[in-house]
């Protein structure tokens, strides 16, 4: 009981110290940002890399598949060019990222577990790379969480983006195809997430002009 | 062209006038990340060509990076390698500062006559270092972007042209240097390497040693440093016991190898060489040539005396005293002694013999003495009759003389002396030596072929005999005893002996008994012996000490 009560004990202080640690902010404002930055550069990468294998087989008609109805994250109101994107301020460049994030991670999730099944050659590399982006979407979130702390704006409510979809389909045309474009609009909204992200970072650290 | 928002189709706001078929949208009718359908249609009829989606972002070229330059990072030691830094810009209108924009860059680079570009991985930022480009190369650099994370890549940017001057530095040199002065070094100490291993051979490539005297059955060193007195008594004994087996190999290898001197001494008649032998050291005569299987025996007397006559006697026996026939019949009316020894000579027996043989060995009989004396004229260097005439004037002052004495006037004799046998020969009566001659038992005429001490082709005076080359005439049968070869015609004598007053004395070899005598000639002082029978290396083999 004594021993008990002493393992206990250690475990709360380090618990503790753990805490303190943590809340002190031990990373800087901008490595965090280039750290964000850097994984979100990575994350369109990938996106673009997922997206070449799945038009290795299946060349889009066109330039691009002809999709049949709208992404989901379509509604969510962003900036169009340059200008009004660079006019916006910080916590809503943070606020869209992190929204179009967050409604990414349940198609992701259902994108994960239909990349097994999905009649393609190049099955093994896509779900693969499938997984990997879901692994990469995660921790993006976590991190532009962390970053939400530590530049102190408002938490703004996030805009939601339902997913409504539960499969891709029955058929293996249907299921190729939402597959393909799930993926496109995946890669458009990765884009967007690190263009915002970037001027964020641009902007942050105007002290550092090699950084951008 | 429509908006998914708007669904509304919008036609094209402007048709470029300088370029056919091509519609330009400025920048106010498209938004990026929006989707765009553009169809070609034909509104008259309703009918639509072709039809494209897009959006702005998958579509977008940027403009070439500017400001592209090189600066030298370093140029190797040995002066054919340099590395470079290259540097750019972004193209202004990209808003890279912004971060708007994020740029991925390719560098491309190849030498100045070259089709093919080498590319480098994308870079992120604006600078590149490239390495390992050749000094005697101009390289041309160009550069181009894209947008990162996509595949549209723009312009390439002007190229920049590097080149470095290749500066033969000192430093360039040294390796050369050092390894030049390495490699004499190492080649010196090989070639010493090789003369210590090969010493003795090249010793001997460089100064050949000088040959030993050797005579078949005599222990060359016996020969090198021997007393005479031993020599003699070594030699003589193996001539005693060795009369008529010599075969005719023998002779022959023997003749062959007398012949190699002869040949250098080409100027230099046989005889002379036999002659002129006595003046050689007897060093000199025992070792002839070097020749280590030549079987000269010098057989010599030892009362010769400190005068070195050992190889005459061998050569005499070659001398090419050949009596004629007719002469044999003629002088055997004359001479008191018939002779019946076939007189052999070594010489001239082979036919088949040597292209060497000449004349030389061979004395004609000019002229027969009243006395009994044989007169041999020269052979063909001289055959004036002049010269037999002056033979026969000086053949009255020879007594006996040293051989050696008479250079210039070869004077000879031939004396016939009677034997058993059936040889019938020139029987030659010494004129003068008759009171020589009763003082010895088998008296025998001397005939020396003495050399000059140069011999030369005038110097043989003597007469020779021509020779008869009667197949069936055993010129010389070694191997057959005398008996066997005495036919009824005998042109050849056995030279028993040469006198010292250039006496040939010849000698019917008995086939046995008389022809070993123990000591055959009593010779004159400084008189070359010549013993009875032939000298032959199977002699000296048999007798070898």
């Amino acid at each position: 009981m004594v021993r008990r009560s002493q393992n206990h004990k250690l475990t709360l202080a380090v618990a503790v110290l753990m805490c303190v640690f943590v809340s002190i902010d031990g990373v800087s404002l901008n490595d965090l940002l280039e750290r964000v930055s850097q994984l979100s550069d990575k994350l369109h990468s990938l996106s673009t890399s997922l997206t070449n294998d799945l038009d290795s087989h299946f060349p889009p008609y066109g330039g691009r598949l002809m999709r049949p109805s709208m992404c989901h994250t379509a509604s969510l109101q962003i900036p169009n060019d340059k200008d009004q994107a660079l006019r916006l301020p910080e916590n809503e460049l943070l606020s869209l990222a992190r929204s179009l994030l967050l409604a990414w991670s349940d198609p992701l999730a259902m994108l994960s577990s239909e990349a097994n099944t999905l009649p393609h050659p190049e099955r093994n590399a896509i779900n693969s790379k499938t997984r990997q982006l879901q692994d990469q979407t995660n921790s993006l979130g976590a991190g532009l969480e962390r970053l939400v702390h530590k530049m102190g704006t408002s938490s703004e409510v996030l805009s939601s983006l339902p997913f409504n979809s539960n499969d891709l389909g029955h058929d293996k045309i249907s299921r190729l195809v939402n597959f393909h474009f799930l993926l496109s609009c995946f890669r458009r909204d990765s884009h967007k997430i690190d263009s915002f992200l970037k001027v964020l970072r641009c902007r942050t650290s105007k002290m550092q002009p090699d950084m951008c | 062209m429509t908006n998914t928002l708007y669904a509304g189709w919008r036609e094209c706001p402007e048709y470029t006038a300088s370029v056919q078929n091509e519609c330009y949208f400025n920048k106010t009718y498209t938004h990026i990340w929006t989707s765009y359908r553009v169809q070609l249609r034909d509104t008259a009829y309703n009918i639509t060509y072709d039809e494209r989606c897009f959006t702005v972002e998958n579509i977008v070229h940027p403009d070439p990076p500017v400001a592209l330059n090189w600066t030298l990072l370093n140029v190797s030691r040995s002066g054919l390698n340099f590395d470079i830094l290259v540097r750019w810009a972004p193209p202004p209108s990209a808003d890279v500062q912004m971060g708007w924009m994020s740029l991925k860059y390719e560098v491309q680079y190849r030498p100045r006559n070259g089709t093919r570009w080498e590319k480098m991985d994308l870079e992120s930022g604006t600078q590149l270092s490239i390495y390992g480009l050749n000094t005697d190369k101009e390289y041309e650099v160009r550069v181009r972007c894209t947008m990162s994370a996509f595949e549209n890549f723009g312009e390439f940017s002007d190229s920049v042209f590097v080149q470095v001057a290749q500066i033969p530095s000192k430093e360039s040199m040294f390796p050369v240097m050092l390894l030049l002065v390495f490699g004499g070094v190492g080649l010196l100490l090989l070639l010493l390497l090789i003369i210590l291993s090969q010493q003795e051979r090249l010793l001997v490539i460089l100064l050949p040693p000088v040959p030993a005297p050797k005579i078949k059955g005599i222990d060359p060193e016996l020969l090198k440093k021997g007393k005479m007195e031993q020599l003699d008594s070594l030699l003589r004994s193996q001539n005693v016991c060795k009369p008529h087996s010599a075969p005719k190999d023998p002779w022959v290898e023997f003749i062959q190898l007398d012949m190699e001197d002869v040949v250098e001494k080409s100027e230099t008649s046989d005889t002379q060489h036999l002659l002129g032998l006595t003046h050689l050291g007897s060093s000199h005569a025992l070792s002839l040539k070097g020749d280590d299987d030549s079987g000269r025996a010098s057989c010599y007397d030892p009362d010769m005396g400190a005068e070195p006559e050992s190889i005459p006697p061998v050569r005499e026996v070659h001398s090419p005293v050949v009596a004629r026939s007719s002469f044999s019949t003629h002088i055997h009316s004359t001479t008191t002694t018939p002779e019946a020894a076939g007189m052999h000579i070594p010489v001239q027996m082979q036919p088949s013999s040597q292209s060497w043989i000449n004349m030389d060995f061979y004395a004609q009989v000019s002229d027969v003495t009243p006395g009994g004396g044989v007169l041999l004229s020269p052979g063909q260097q001289s055959s004036t009759p002049s010269k037999n005439t002056d033979m026969k004037k000086k053949k009255e002052d020879r007594e006996e003389d040293v051989a050696e004495e008479e250079e210039e006037e070869g004077k000879l004799q031939l004396l016939v002396v009677d034997s058993d046998g059936g040889y019938s020969s020139e029987t030659v009566a010494r004129q003068q030596a008759a009171d020589a001659a009763s003082s010895r038992v088998a008296e025998q005429a001397y005939h020396t072929l003495s050399e000059p001490p140069q011999p030369h082709p005038q110097a043989w005076q003597g007469g020779y005999l021509a020779p008869d080359r009667q197949p069936h005439m055993p010129y010389f049968s070694p191997e057959a005893p005398l008996a066997s070869v005495l036919p009824p015609v005998s042109d050849y004598t056995v030279v028993q002996e040469v006198g010292g007053s250039h006496h040939l004395l010849l000698h019917s070899a008995a086939p046995q008994a008389s022809v070993c005598p123990p000591h055959p000639l009593k010779l004159p002082p400084g008189e070359p012996a010549l013993p009875l029978g032939y000298l032959t290396p199977e002699f000296l083999e048999n007798l070898s000490p």
